[in-house]
């Protein structure tokens, strides 16, 4: 545990220290929530769309996990730089266990994430947001996001523990995103072309927006809580494994 | 103006010689129109929107922001130029330092024409009409290059600036700021708030409506919808390349 937490705090330290790592994960999905925010509230007077207290505090979900997918990418890019530049062969050498060199990484996302998190719902809350879900909502979000996130972590770990290219990490952007734009991420599942909302059915981050939605407005008809942490553990189980697994096709390799 | 083209061609072989260069920056504009039109598609149904079809209202917008990606990336190849000192070797040559920028602009608003056309052959596939025919199509492809060519310039005027490749972010996150403070998914009779007021001062709001003379039916070719967006992209590029000469003249000084 002593090793994840130090190899967790050193990805949080990068992160901090490179004020232009800040720009993709804090103050890109903040601007884009800012723009749909303001730029699809019409959308409220559309047939079919809930009624709810603040547009603003519907979108901040779909941010969340957009958040969630950056701090995982973010995790995924470090590991593959320090492949590339050989700091991850030193660590190899060390005499701790092996996993722990991913559980480390994924400590960071999770650290990452929580901070991500309440800072988007802080810079919401002040400029208009509300959460009926009470303090409650907010905290089980932070717990919500934060699995979610060390799943995206994980995906993207996986594939730099495979390929160990940093530039293919670099370019994974679009492709990561593609499940944020399947979901429901800020536009209620029942108002999607019909398309993606078939699509979004089988997409596990529909239900973590939708529980995320839930959480915040508490409501449970705008999403179910337990579904969604059903599917961030799921999600993070299954790829925490498949990382695992890449780190050891990795050595067999060496 | 042979050193431009020198510099033209080689910022084409960058892609040429370089398998699956241009993918990623090919691959998120279509993502985007994708995701984007599946969230908002429902937005149409609103009074006041020009066009039933969102896609149409999105491609203009997902082809614009592929080559503006392109020209952003003149600034991070430019800083990397700058970084490992082969920008230095190009100062010391006898000939104007606004020509040592041209070539690589030149060599993106080349290479913006291969996501703008993807970009615009997918979603005519998915949906989109071309309502404006070849003049709607002509300020399409005007609007993508001449927008290619000022984020080629706002790299470069980073590039001077900052001379590291980490300002790239900088770079592109600028573009797509521009962007999506215009009328990106609403027209501006639909926006609300602060980003009515943005959207009314941003010129690439004029620039996105040049181009979606091409697909939007309520937006058709005229000389009105073309004048302010070509006044807007003329005040950008001199705005920018005003900013980017003057970098250029401090390089190594």
């Amino acid at each position: 545990m002593r090793v994840v937490g130090a190899l967790g705090r050193r990805a949080l330290s990068v992160q901090f220290r490179r004020a232009q790592l800040l720009m993709p994960t804090f103050v890109l999905p903040l601007m884009l929530l800012a723009v749909i925010a303001s730029g699809t509230s019409a959308a409220q007077g559309l047939e079919g769309f809930p009624d709810v207290e603040s547009y603003l505090a519907f979108v901040v979900p779909g941010t969340i996990i957009q958040g969630t997918i950056l701090a995982g990418l973010t995790a995924g890019i470090a590991m593959a730089s320090d492949i590339e530049f050989g700091f991850f062969d030193r660590l190899l050498a060390a005499p701790v266990r092996r996993t722990s060199l991913v559980l480390g990484r994924l400590a960071g996302t999770l650290a990452l994430s929580l901070l991500q998190t309440t800072f988007f719902l802080l810079v919401s809350l002040l400029f208009g947001a509300s959460y009926p879900g009470g303090i409650d909502g907010v905290l089980a979000t932070l717990v919500l996001a934060a699995i979610t996130a060390v799943a995206m972590g994980a995906v993207s770990s996986a594939i730099a523990l495979r390929t160990g290219s940093l530039s293919l990490l670099q370019s994974l952007f679009p492709f990561m995103f593609v499940m944020l734009f399947t979901a429901p991420a800020f536009f209620p599942q029942d108002l999607l072309v019909p398309v993606l909302r078939d699509v979004s059915v089988y997409n596990p981050l529909t239900y973590v927006v939708e529980g995320v939605r839930g959480m915040l407005g508490g409501d449970s008809a705008l999403g179910d809580p337990v579904a969604g942490f059903a599917a961030a553990l799921g999600l993070a189980v299954a790829t925490t494994a498949l990382a695992t697994a890449a780190l050891k096709q990795r050595l067999r390799r060496l | 103006m042979s050193v431009a083209f020198v510099l033209w061609r080689r910022s084409l072989n960058e892609v040429l010689r370089v398998r699956g260069a241009l993918l990623p920056a090919t691959i998120a504009p279509l993502v985007f129109m994708l995701g984007i039109t599946g969230q908002f598609g429902r937005l149409t149904g609103l009074d006041g929107f020009p066009t039933e079809s969102y896609l149409s209202w999105i491609v203009p917008l997902s082809c614009m922001q592929g080559a503006g990606f392109a020209g952003a990336a003149v600034g991070a190849n430019l800083a990397r130029d700058i970084e490992q000192g082969w920008f230095d070797r190009l100062l010391v040559a006898p000939v104007p330092r606004p020509l040592l920028v041209i070539g690589p602009i030149l060599g993106a608003v080349t290479r913006s024409t291969v996501p703008a056309t993807v970009v615009l052959v997918f979603g005519l596939a998915l949906g989109a009409e071309l309502t404006g025919g070849l003049p709607g199509l002509i300020a399409l492809y005007v609007a993508c290059a001449a927008f290619c060519a000022t984020a080629g310039l706002w790299g470069v005027f980073m590039a001077v600036t900052f001379r590291t490749q980490q300002a790239g972010p900088l770079m592109q996150q600028g573009v797509f700021l521009a962007v999506f403070l215009s009328t990106a998914y609403t027209p501006l009779v639909l926006l609300q708030g602060w980003l009515e007021e943005v959207a009314h001062l941003n010129p690439i709001t004029y620039v996105l409506q040049m181009a979606r003379q091409a697909t939007v039916v309520g937006i058709e070719p005229s000389l009105a919808h073309t004048l302010p967006g070509l006044a807007a992209l003329a005040g950008l590029a001199a705005a920018l390349g005003a900013l980017a000469v003057a970098g250029l003249r401090r390089m190594g000084r």
